[in-house]
């Protein structure tokens, strides 16, 4: 800049002096015309290179929306004092999410829960056109009365997917005006409390709900279920002695966590994923044991697209509830992979109810099951003769590739389960094998004895992993 | 090496696809390569475009070659299934080390061309550009013009700075603008109002404090150009407000008020001690300001009575108060009578000059001059103001 300055300058000066000195001769203005060209195109070039272009701000929304959502939310709203044209920018966020980040942070809990308030009011007030997305989940938040203002708020936007998660110190109540959002897609609440009102008619788009340590009736429960004709993922968790009765038509993903005292599927055709999380407590357990009916029947009944079960702690066990009714056991033909954790190779009827699942599932490939035995408690081995008389022989796992069995004590149950999957798996390539911590002294006669077994399957590895 | 031995190399079967950019360039582009970009895909097949140099596939007005390059080497790369993740972070990280301009133009084609990983990779660097900056780091980043007023920048959310001194000249301009509004009510002078003050308190803080720097304190003082006068606030914001949305209107007018007024709100993020510390100092500064005043103003005014016609000192453009406060503050400081007061105001335009402080008009200060010059109670003619003074 200063070199074309004094350069168009010294031009200037020039062409004053030969204006001088040929005062009529020359035009003037042809002077004036190169030396205003000059100074232009400099000018121009040190504009371009200095000043740079601003190709930020004529991006169109949708960029800048997903620019402005990857930075938090409080950042996003400062760059309103950027320029004039991102002054309103941010108000036309349409995913907003507010976490704890929004306030500065102080010792006082009533004083950051203040500036959250503020914050998010202000926001919202000053927010312009629709909004998609709406999450909160704030420690400091408890059961404020602005919650139920920003929620009627949301309902009037038509918001899509909604995301409360608040603290563990109250309960929060949810206001009626939650109910009436009526294309609320994706529902997640944590620690609230809920009471569908009864002229509530269902979510008519909800596909995606998430329940965590909600306190609500069962009933409104199952209500709340049948009235979403196209639920595909539920999520329960921390539900406490709940007997469920799961209709659902269109659902696909279940992830189930509680203390749950009956589970029944009933109407849920469809579904392809499943994972169970069961807390019993003695009196349940009692419960289970006068029970009669068959769980596995209500459970796994009527799930033929199953494609992946997983099940954790006592859900063998809750399966292993019930007599059989004789019904025929449905063939999973879309099943393949099992997850079973935490499974007593003490009991014989939970080992009844694996080997009952994985005989159903043709197309079975990779299985992991995890172990609750201990070698105290197993010393003897009875129905060990179950192995070779009942168990029947002709079955062969055609696509299982992966086994993974953890938590192993050497029980005989257990090992004779090994050595049935061995000799009945002739695609098997890799048998991961882990010792329990507990034992440390019948590792070598357990390795012993792996060693023996026969295999199917010339590729199979088995790695016995200690740590 | 005979040609028996030499070994038969397959050509490698590549097709190509035709493309043509928005500036009519047409060029000629692997095909799985280009395939990975969902719109291109779409024209291919569905449309059957590409496959002839007559019927290219005419990409958005977005991609120009340059950045067609780019895109076809981000999607050569992620096409081939063989890499790791690792190794894709690693190459996505050295791709978008870019200058600024072209990552705008990156992202902007890649959305033109429906390539959401892209779009979502650019972006991520573009956010990782702003987080946590200050606003003049990210002027500076984007080439962002500054051209916000003070007012603007503070309302409508009072989430940007702490400084005590901008809390301080909210406080004391509250002040000063009670007390003006009442001393207006007492005289009911009719007078011309002036044109709007270019300049607000910062500027004359910075001079009073003699230049001490304090950036914060003058924030963007220096680059304001279009900065209006504080007369009227709520006038001010909502004819900012261009769509006129009368919510939005009220909204912005009740929180910019509230921030003058609602010195309650500012006093609860200090802490006592500070309080009281910046009470004074707002004492001190008010009691400098209004020393000398009070009498000066009566004596202009009185012998202003008569000769009206050009009297354009204010009372309502508060701001313009401050400057002449300001101003003959500086020259009464110095001495009272004579040819000294030449010199100062020789000296003050040489202030002004180096700070680069906005000239005030000349006509004012000479009337000023001639009134302090002469004796206090001599009416003043009004000579012709357009030229320089003539010192006698």
């Amino acid at each position: 800049m200063p070199l074309s300055l004094s350069l168009s300058l010294s031009l200037i000066r020039a062409s004053n002096e030969e204006e001088k000195d040929r005062r009529r001769s020359t035009n003037p203005e042809v002077s004036f015309f190169f030396v205003f060209h000059f100074w232009y195109f400099n000018l121009k070039l040190c504009m371009d290179s200095i000043l740079g272009q601003d190709v930020i701000s004529d991006l169109p929304q949708s960029i800048v929306e997903t620019i402005l959502t990857k930075i938090p939310i409080r950042d996003a709203v400062r760059t309103s004092i950027l320029s004039s044209k991102w002054r309103y920018k941010w108000a036309n966020l349409t995913h907003l999410v507010f976490d704890d980040r929004c306030s500065s942070l102080y010792n006082d809990k009533g004083l950051v829960e203040g500036n959250l308030v503020k914050f998010i009011t202000r926001f919202l007030f000053l927010h312009d056109g629709p909004i998609h997305m709406f999450t909160l989940s704030s420690t400091y938040l408890q059961g404020s009365p602005y919650i139920d203002q920003w929620l009627l708020f949301l309902s009037r936007k038509d918001v899509k997917e909604l995301v409360i998660e608040l603290g563990d110190r109250g309960w929060f109540r949810a206001p009626t005006c939650l109910f009436s959002c009526r294309k609320l897609t994706r529902l997640e609440l944590i620690h609230c409390e809920l009471d569908p009102p009864p002229s509530f008619k269902g979510f008519l788009s909800l596909k995606c709900l998430v329940l965590q340590q909600v306190y609500i009736a069962p009933d409104k429960v199952e209500n709340l279920l049948s009235s979403c004709p196209l639920l595909e993922s539920l999520t329960l968790s921390y539900f406490d002695s709940f007997a469920l009765s799961i209709c659902a038509p269109n659902l696909k993903y279940l992830c189930l966590e509680g203390e749950f005292k009956d589970i029944r599927l009933e109407n849920t055709p469809l579904l392809i994923f499943v994972s169970v999380s069961m807390y019993m407590t003695d009196d349940t357990a009692e419960h289970f044991e006068q029970s009669t009916s068959c769980n596995f029947d209500k459970f796994l009944g009527g799930v033929p697209c199953l494609q992946r079960l997983i099940g954790y702690i006592y859900f063998t066990k809750y399966l292993s509830v019930g007599n059989e009714l004789g019904k025929l056991p449905i063939t999973y033909s879309h099943l393949k992979i099992v997850q079973l954790y935490e499974v007593s190779f003490e009991d014989m009827k939970e080992i009844l109810v694996v080997l009952r699942l994985i005989l159903n599932s043709p197309i079975l490939q990779e299985l992991q099951i995890s172990s609750s035995s201990n070698t105290s408690l197993a010393t003897e081995a009875t129905d060990l003769d179950f192995w070779e008389n009942e168990c029947p022989s002709d079955c062969t796992f055609r696509l299982l590739k992966s086994v993974k069995i953890a938590d192993i004590s050497g029980v005989p149950h257990e090992m004779e389960f090994i050595k049935f999957l061995l000799r009945n798996s002739p695609v098997l390539e890799v048998m991961s094998i882990i010792p329990s911590t507990c034992v440390t002294d019948g590792r070598i006669n357990m390795l012993i004895e792996l060693l023996r077994f026969r295999r199917a399957s010339a590729e199979a590895e088995i790695t016995f992993i200690q740590n | 090496m005979s040609e028996g031995t030499m070994a038969v190399v397959k050509p490698e079967m590549k097709s190509y696809i035709w493309v043509q950019t928005a500036d009519g360039l047409i060029q000629q582009v692997e095909e799985e390569v280009a395939m990975f970009c969902p719109m291109i895909c779409r024209e291919v097949l569905q449309m059957g475009m590409g496959s002839s140099k007559n019927c290219a596939v005419a990409l958005p007005q977005r991609v120009n070659p340059a950045i067609l390059g780019l895109i076809l080497d981000y999607c050569r790369f992620h096409q081939v299934s063989g890499h790791s993740n690792k190794e894709r972070k690693t190459f996505d990280e050295k791709f978008v080390r870019l200058d600024t301009k072209k990552l705008c133009e990156l992202t902007s084609a890649a959305d033109s061309l429906q390539l959401r990983p892209l779009v979502d990779l650019t972006s991520r660097a573009l956010a990782r550009m702003i987080e946590g900056k200050t606003p003049e780091e990210i002027r500076e980043t984007f080439n962002l013009p500054d051209d916000l007023t003070e007012e603007e920048k503070l309302e409508p959310l009072r989430n940007i700075t702490d400084d005590p001194r901008i809390r301080l000249l909210n406080r004391l301009y509250a002040r000063k603008r009670r007390e003006l509004r009442e001393r207006e009510q007492l005289k009911n002078v009719e007078v011309e109002e002036e044109h709007g003050d270019e300049r607000s308190v910062d500027d004359l803080l910075s001079f009073i404090n003699g230049g001490n720097g304090d950036s914060k304190g003058v924030k963007g003082t220096k680059t304001k150009k279009k900065s209006r006068g504080r007369k009227d606030q709520l006038r001010g914001c909502s004819s900012i407000n261009e769509n006129g949305k009368h919510k939005k209107d009220s909204a912005v007018g009740t929180f910019s008020p509230k921030l003058e007024l609602d010195d309650g709100d500012i006093d609860d993020e200090l802490d006592p001690a500070m309080k009281e510390e910046l009470d004074r100092e707002v004492e001190d500064f008010a009691r400098r300001l209004n020393c000398v005043w009070p009498e000066r103003m009566q004596k202009i005014l009185t012998s202003g009575q008569e000769s009206r016609r050009r009297l354009p000192i204010p009372i309502t453009g508060t701001g313009s108060l401050k400057r002449y406060t300001a101003k003959f503050l500086l020259l009464d400081m110095t001495c009272k009578r004579g040819p000294f007061y030449f010199v100062t105001w020789m000296m003050y335009k040489l202030i002004c000059n180096v700070s680069k402080i906005h000239q005030f008009l000349v006509a004012e200060e000479v009337y000023f001059l001639k009134q302090v010059w002469t004796s206090d109670n001599d009416p003043v003619e009004m000579t012709d103001f357009s030229q320089p003074i003539q010192l006698e």
